[in-house]
């Protein structure tokens, strides 16, 4: 009884929204609202939610407002397939989302089929874009550009003999692989390239064979706790070479678990936290952000689904048009440096990003993270 | 015999179901479409886990690794050796049988919530195993993709239409549930039974216990690997995230929801915990809450389970025809 009444409310509101939605522009946001990266979802509805607002209170899109249609993926396949499906039937124009690369696969030809630009934000897997979807795009870098970006620094630091450790994951044995492929080509010497078993408590074992290898420099490619307990350990031993990591040690737990002693000096990449964002709109936004939802954005991946949504509004006002080959003509070749709120942002045939998004961070003695210029 | 107005009524109740789902494209459009894809894998799921939880009354809450088994098998043979992936269909439920076969057999003399906590530790040693990668073959935490669609006599399905998957699906659906209606009827069927409700009479009626809860498995999973096919050649990718103890979970309540042991309740059960969070979108990130509820109030007032299970009842002139038999 309860439970009809509910859904007589909630079609009732459907009935409405869409009455009301006839001279809207739709844009849909898929977003894992529920299941594990049901943190990141949020915060993404947030962003984009956000930003719709003031394009209305602005006056909308081609004088329309604008209407987000926000559909829940669960971050599983099976359940992005059919919010994908429902967002074609629900007259969107373009997609922005969604966050795990095999999510977003699940969804990539039922949006292209349909003739909807996607725009996601988390999919970092470099073979998302390598199937050259028409309408397909991300503001998110590739996996491989952070293999790159990680070569450069290790070169510019000027050392001789690289260690690369990774813990066997996907991500992390990809990454290694990356950055030992570029070194390769370049002629750098790696001296060292080997897993560690995560979840351990003690890596003072592996420690011994690195240092064996006589490593300038080590990169470590997996997450946050095997890397804490590395620093710490690593200090405990009195070594005293560098470490650098990868994205995936960008959690404050890191300083928890190594101790901020062992911690100081510790670099690693990532694209900017959301506090260095540091263009004036970028500052404008997250001061309007933390106004609206009293805390300032924490995800980097949620300001890019931010992103995702401005570009479109920019493709759709710059075009005049809805259509999506005339979207796409504008995200291709007509967005020369627009000012995101994560960096200039221009998008190459494939629908990558152009330009480099990563930076280097360093931890400072206090234990923060503190983006090197 | 089983009593034939029951029957009667049940098999006017599939016409009408199967009748309703053919013109289904006519009505509805693609989401929906979809949505009844959906509820034909879990209702092959959830039937395949009645012959071990319903029929056979042992606790398994891993079916997803089964099913798992059954999804990859066919995507590694797919993508590595290039077979159409309708092909595979027997290789996957030889695998998914052979599998569940081995890991059953030192542990299907527990009972109840002991057989459980095994069976779920299965479900997590398979995903887990499926994240590392396990001997190069399924593509770690990525998954694997670039399936192959399938073609049916020389015709490719595409996401375009799913409509197209939508006849694929519920024909196996179809077939499923008449092979499992006969099975029910069928000695095997009978001995599931027996030992579910009581082994040790079941046992002294000369039922291999061990063997027929073997069977029971190796069946349940075989059924499942090929609606991990079928899941393999409608979404062309697969990923661990797919086959986690959730499912496992979502499969098991189909099952206790619906009715255990009952054909028609199982695919119910199925339809409603499918249908149900798509109905509650509007709820947005509520929307599982409300599902949770709807569950729990089903439960308490229908512990039984929708349509639950019923005894086989005999007429006295049924009794007088089996004297009459020759």
């Amino acid at each position: 009884m309860k439970i009809s009444m509910r859904l007589a409310v909630a079609a009732t509101l459907l009935a409405f929204g869409s009455a009301r939605a006839a001279d809207a522009i739709k844009i849909g946001l898929m977003a894992p609202l529920t299941g594990s990266w049901a943190s990141e979802g949020q915060e993404m509805k947030r962003n984009v939610e956000l930003l719709a607002a003031e394009q209305n209170a602005r006056g909308g899109l081609l004088g329309k407002r604008v209407e987000i249609v926000v559909e829940d993926d669960g971050g599983d396949p099976r359940t992005a397939s059919l919010a994908a499906q429902r967002l074609t039937t629900r007259g969107v124009v373009a997609v922005v989302g969604t966050y795990g690369s095999a999510v977003t696969e699940a969804t990539q030809a039922i949006l292209d089929e349909a003739g909807i630009v996607q725009v996601a934000n988390g999919s970092t897997a470099v073979r998302l874009t390598e199937k050259r979807l028409k309408y397909f795009f991300r503001t998110c870098p590739r996996d491989d550009e952070q293999g790159r970006v990680g070569a450069a620094v290790l070169e510019k630091g000027g050392a001789k003999r690289i260690a690369l450790l990774h813990d066997s994951s996907a991500y992390a044995k990809g990454l290694a692989d990356e950055i030992a492929a570029t070194l390769r080509a370049h002629r750098a010497n790696v001296v060292f390239f080997d897993a560690l078993t995560p979840k351990e408590q003690d890596y003072s074992a592996i420690l011994t064979r690195l240092k064996a290898a006589k490593p300038d420099v080590v990169f470590f490619t997996g997450y946050y706790p095997e890397a804490g307990l590395l620093l710490k350990q690593k200090r405990q031993m009195g070594w005293k070479v560098p470490f650098i990591g990868g994205d995936a040690v960008n959690n404050p737990d890191l300083v928890k678990i190594a101790g901020k002693d062992a911690a100081a000096g510790f670099r690693f990449l990532s694209p900017p936290v959301p506090k260095d964002l540091d263009t004036a709109e970028a500052r404008a936004y997250v001061a309007s952000y933390r106004k609206r939802y009293g805390e300032a954005p924490s995800s980097i991946y949620g300001v890019l689904a931010a992103d995702g949504f401005r570009v479109i509004a920019k493709a759709i006002e710059t075009s005049r048009s809805t259509d999506p080959d005339k979207l796409r003509q504008v995200l291709v070749g007509g967005l020369k440096d627009f000012p995101g709120f994560t960096g200039k942002i221009a998008f190459n045939g494939k629908g990558d990003r152009v330009g480099e998004l990563y930076r280097v961070y360093e931890v400072s003695p206090s234990g923060s993270f503190v983006l090197q210029k | 015999m089983p009593n034939r107005t029951m029957t009667r009524g049940l098999g006017i109740a599939y016409a009408i179901a199967a009748a309703a789902v053919a013109a289904a494209p006519l009505a509805l459009n693609a989401y929906w479409i979809d949505v009844l894809n959906s509820v034909g894998l879990y209702v092959l799921l959830a039937l395949s886990l009645n012959l071990i939880l319903g029929d056979a009354g042992l606790f398994n809450m891993g079916h997803a690794a089964f099913y798992a088994v059954g999804a990859y098998t066919s995507a590694i043979l797919n993508t590595r050796l290039e077979i159409p992936i309708l092909w595979t269909l027997p290789a996957s439920a030889l695998v998914a049988a052979l599998f569940a076969a081995l890991v059953a057999r030192p542990v299907v003399h527990l009972r109840g919530d002991y057989l459980l906590v095994v069976t779920i530790g299965l479900g997590e040693i398979v995903r887990i195993a499926l994240v590392n990668d396990v001997f190069g073959l399924t593509g770690g935490a990525n998954g694997l993709f670039g399936i192959s669609r399938p073609t049916i006599f020389g015709h490719r399905l595409t996401s375009r239409k799913p409509q197209e998957f939508l006849y694929l699906i519920w024909a196996f659906v179809a077939v499923t549930v008449f092979l499992f209606h006969r099975l029910e009827q069928s000695r095997f069927g009978r001995a599931l039974n027996y030992l579910r409700e009581d082994p040790i009479a079941a046992e002294g009626s000369g039922v291999n216990t061990a063997r027929y809860r073997l069977l029971a498995f190796a069946l349940g999973a075989a059924w499942a690997g090929m609606t991990g096919t079928l899941y393999a050649a409608k979404m062309t990718i697969i990923s661990p995230e797919s086959f986690g103890s959730w499912e496992s979970v979502v499969i098991f309540l189909m099952v206790i929801l619906g009715g255990a042991g009952s054909i028609p309740g199982v695919m119910l059960g199925a339809a409603l915990v499918v249908i149900l969070p798509e109905l509650f979108r509007g709820f947005a990130s509520a929307r599982l809450l409300v599902f949770g509820l709807v569950m729990m109030v089903m439960m308490v007032f229908r512990p039984q389970g929708l349509l639950p299970y019923r005894l086989l009842r005999f007429k006295e002139s049924d009794l007088r025809r089996a004297e009459d038999a020759p």
